[in-house]
């Protein structure tokens, strides 16, 4: 991928991202991650906490693919956590991406999902929209 | 000697019940199901909290909440 079109498929998450927010307000903050394990769009600016975040996520991914493996099954196509303080939410793309969003603990995280699940498309368009370029 | 134990006891019961009643409020009960996992295939798979595989998914998810993504 070239350096503009990662910016374009950059520009295209973020609209996307900004769009789900605004439909599911419950939503504080939602990214997403390549199938390469890179943040493509995230609200933190490029830096250790960015990276920290990438990290952090790519583990969670990292562990639900183990526990698929173990369980002798397919994939995880979603994730639902509730970490006392919130709820971290993630949905598998067709790449092996995820979309992940955190939400407040008094969420109502079955929706929340529903509008991830159906965000899901809009965010492997502008991924394939990046790439063609 | 027994009147100490049995107060100790009474003492014991009040506190259990109080984490009990705390935790039903908080709507959490300990080993609470705070895991869950869809396959493709769409079975569910859920992980108590008090289980080393839930530990491991719920301590990261809990830094991610605090950071934000």
């Amino acid at each position: 991928m070239t350096e503009r079109s990662e910016a374009e498929t950059a520009e295209g998450l973020d609209r996307v991202l900004a769009d789900l927010r605004a439909l599911s307000e419950d939503i504080e903050s939602c990214a997403v991650l390549s199938e390469d394990r890179d943040l493509l769009s995230s609200s933190h600016q490029p830096g250790v906490e960015r990276e920290r975040v990438a990290a952090m996520l790519a583990a969670l991914v990292y562990l639900s693919e183990r526990l698929a493996r173990e369980s002798g099954k397919g994939n995880i196509s979603q994730l639902r956590i509730d970490a006392g303080g919130g709820h971290l939410l993630v949905v598998r793309l067709g790449d092996g991406g995820v979309l992940a969003a955190t939400t407040g603990p008094e969420a109502r995280v079955g929706l929340v999902l529903y509008d991830m699940r159906n965000a899901r498309g809009e965010v492997e368009k502008a991924l394939a929209e990046g790439s063609d370029q | 000697m027994k009147k100490l134990l049995r107060r100790l006891l009474l003492l014991g019961a009040l506190a259990g019940a109080a984490y009990a009643v705390r935790g039903y409020l908080r709507g959490r009960s300990p080993g609470q199901e705070t895991v869950q996992l869809v396959f493709d295939d769409g079975s569910v798979r859920s992980l108590a909290s008090n289980t080393t595989q839930g530990q491991e998914f719920t301590d990261i998810a809990r830094k991610i909440v605090e950071t934000g993504l």
